[in-house]
């Protein structure tokens, strides 16, 4: 990395390589893996990888990317075999010298790395509250009426990773499921059953197989899981 | 209607939504994914213009009116909990007066609260803070809160082409007639002709100057930021002093981002995060909130600040953060070019309409712009309607 003031220290780099998955409709189609070598310091993250890279390797090389934070949802991706967000990821602490990135699955590719969120809101309405009742802060009594975003940032990690979205494509998929439940708490008595009603089609809530790996690879807590068997409860009463 | 090309996919959206308002063809193109430059990723802070107010107060005052039409056209992705200007020290309290005028003279409703107040709505401030004044600050989900503008333009007509980088300016005589692409979504190059060309492009501004070979008086200034996991306070909480670094909390869900640095760089690109500023962040924001001391930095991350360059010795906290938008017709008599510059996230809409307006002059147009009043489609939409 570059030091823009002078005040940064020399720091230790290691070489590593990374194996990304190209793909460009009609030019570089079917996909392949395509590598490229970094030397990589301590701090640096996966996205910082892939920005250095499309800088000076590559300016072709396609990615999403945002806020740099784990707030915009943009820039999961498979990690060597794991969904991950990428500017969270540090590749140090991956403990390898072969870094893997694929995109999501479950998506349609746009190229390369990025995935068209299209299908991911096709079971998201549009007008679902995303800020929700902030909890108390630490030494306070109550939260004051102090309202936050929701936890799910849309990264589209737990689609890719369920098994039941694999096996049955119409499937909603957790993320969808985790909204709607939501949802249901944040709209008038009168609205639930109709928002019950939904997660309970054949394609909702009774299509997941409980396999928990939502909840494994959600970046920020959400625990999808939980709402599906929150709805499932409430289905059966 | 003319057609009018849009570089880059920040602050290029508002004005591709206000365009499309006003009844033009407009195509937006962006190198990377839409809100990849600083757009999608600086603070998250809706300013309430305060921060400006002891040396700016043209931007404090246009930070302040843009905040509650975001509020109103925008509401989706802010979490509207106000903010808090904290005296730590007696140069601090000796701000307080002109602080406190200043917000009134830019018609901020600030309000000085006891202290004991203060730490009863953020129970983790520092107890020794001497003085404690109330602003209308917000935090925003940067992306979420500029996506709308490319949702509703889109809905409108307006292309949007993310991962479509600007390669060259089509000149003919001595004017802009439109710009080359390479599509990276397919690798291939392309021509797009347009009536008007608009340099949306940021700290990249520059660059797409030069390739009119023409300048623009743009000065990259990054800055580091820090978020450490944890919700430490509701409130935006500032440190208050004239504008300096490391000078800002603002919760976020379940995090605080900790900003920021700043210094001045001419390569938007070779922007990094040294060590010594990180440190500095934890240091100065455990000041503000002492929690900060035990918490593990949870992502680190820089952005270029697009400067309007007033005099180059000047100090990068003190540039003024207001806009502006220039005709290259005027200025180097280059036709079909107009770059703007400068501003802030929270000032989007009206960096657009200023746009727009002078592109409406331009064009010989007598149209009024919209987007004050317009309410935004929320930015699920953006996927949520069939790709044109
Ligand atoms: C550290 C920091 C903290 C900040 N905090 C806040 C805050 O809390 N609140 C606030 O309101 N404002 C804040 N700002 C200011 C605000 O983020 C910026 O003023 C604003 O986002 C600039 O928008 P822009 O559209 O001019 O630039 P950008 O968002 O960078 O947009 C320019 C776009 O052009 C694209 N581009 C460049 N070259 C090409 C090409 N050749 N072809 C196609 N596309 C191209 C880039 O990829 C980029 O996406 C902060 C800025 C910084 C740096
Ligand atoms: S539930 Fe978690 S994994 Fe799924 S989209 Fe939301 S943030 Fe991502
Ligand atoms: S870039 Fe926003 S979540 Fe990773």
């Amino acid at each position: 990395m570059a030091v823009p003031t002078g005040q940064g220290e020399p720091e230790p780099m290691r070489t590593i390589r990374f194996k990304i998955s190209r793909f460009k409709p009609g030019r570089i189609d079917p996909s392949r893996f395509e590598t490229f070598v970094l030397a990589v310091n301590e701090n640096m993250t996966v996205l910082d990888c892939l920005e250095q890279i499309r800088l000076v390797q590559d300016p072709t090389l396609v990615y999403r990317h945002s806020c740099h934070h784990s707030a915009c949802g943009t820039c999961a991706c498979i990690i060597n075999g794991t969904e991950r967000l990428a500017c969270l990821t540090r590749v140090w602490a991956l403990a390898t010298t072969t870094v893997t990135l694929a995109p999501l699955r479950g998506f349609a590719r746009i190229a390369d790395l990025a995935v068209d969120m299209t299908g991911f809101y096709r079971e998201i309405e549009a007008e679902w509250e995303v800020l929700r009742t902030a909890e108390p802060l630490a030494g306070a009594a109550d939260s004051g009426g102090a309202l936050r975003l929701e936890n799910c940032i849309e990264c589209g990690a737990c689609v890719s990773v369920c098994p039941a979205v694999q096996a049955h494509p119409p499937f909603m998929g957790p993320a969808a499921l985790a909204a709607l439940h939501n949802q249901m708490q944040k709209t008038t008595a009168e609205q639930r059953p109709a928002l019950l009603a939904r997660a309970a089609v054949p394609h909702g809530e009774p299509m997941c197989e409980r396999a928990l790996a939502c909840s494994r690879v959600c970046p920020t807590g959400v625990y999808p899981a939980r709402h599906i068997a929150d709805l499932r409860r409430l289905r059966l009463g | 209607m003319e057609h009018v090309l849009i570089i880059g996919g920040g602050v290029g959206g508002a004005l591709a939504h206000d365009l499309t308002l006003r009844g033009f063809r407009v195509t937006l193109v962006e190198k990377g994914e839409l809100l990849s430059g600083t757009t999608g990723r600086h603070h998250g802070l809706l300013h309430s213009g305060a921060r400006y107010v002891l040396h700016d107060p043209a931007a404090a005052r246009e930070c302040w009116e843009e905040n509650q039409i975001l509020r109103r056209i925008a509401p989706q992705a802010i979490e509207p909990n106000d903010g808090l200007f904290v005296a730590l020290d007696e140069t601090d309290l000796s701000f307080r007066e002109p602080f406190l005028e200043g917000c009134a003279a830019a018609g901020i409703p600030a309000r000085e609260i006891s202290v004991d107040e203060a730490l009863a709505r953020v129970p983790g401030l520092n107890p020794e803070a001497k003085a404690a004044v109330r602003v209308p600050d917000g935090s925003m989900d940067a992306f979420r809160l500029a996506l709308p503008f490319f949702a509703t333009a889109r809905a409108n007509g307006a292309e949007i082409r993310p991962y479509c980088e600007v390669t060259a300016l089509e000149r003919r005589g001595g004017a802009v007639t439109g710009v080359q692409v390479c599509d990276h979504r397919t690798g291939r190059s392309e021509t797009i002709g347009a009536d008007l060309v608009v340099n949306a492009a940021g700290p990249w501004a520059g660059r797409i100057a030069e390739m009119a070979a023409v300048q623009v008086p743009i000065q990259p200034a990054p800055g580091v930021m820090v978020s450490v996991a944890g919700r430490l306070t509701h409130m935006v909480v500032n440190r208050l002093h004239p504008a300096g670094e490391g000078d800002i909390i603002v919760p976020q869900r379940r995090l605080s981002i900790l900003g920021t640095t700043a210094w001045l760089a001419d390569d938007p690109d070779r922007v990094t995060a040294p060590a010594a500023h990180i440190r500095r962040l934890l240091t100065l924001g455990a000041q503000l909130l002492p929690a900060v001391r035990s918490l593990q930095p949870h992502a680190v991350w820089s952005a270029s600040r697009p400067l309007l360059r007033t005099d180059p010795a000047l100090d990068p906290y003190s540039i003024s953060r207001t806009f502006d938008c220039f005709d290259h017709a005027v200025r180097d008599r280059v036709e079909g070019l107009v770059t703007l510059i400068g501003g802030k996230a929270t000032t989007m809409r009206a960096m657009a309409e200023k746009s727009a307006d002078l592109i409406c002059r331009k064009t010989g147009r007598n149209i009024a712009g919209r987007t004050r009043e317009t309410v935004l489609r929320p930015y699920r939409g953006y996927w949520r309607q069939a790709v044109p």
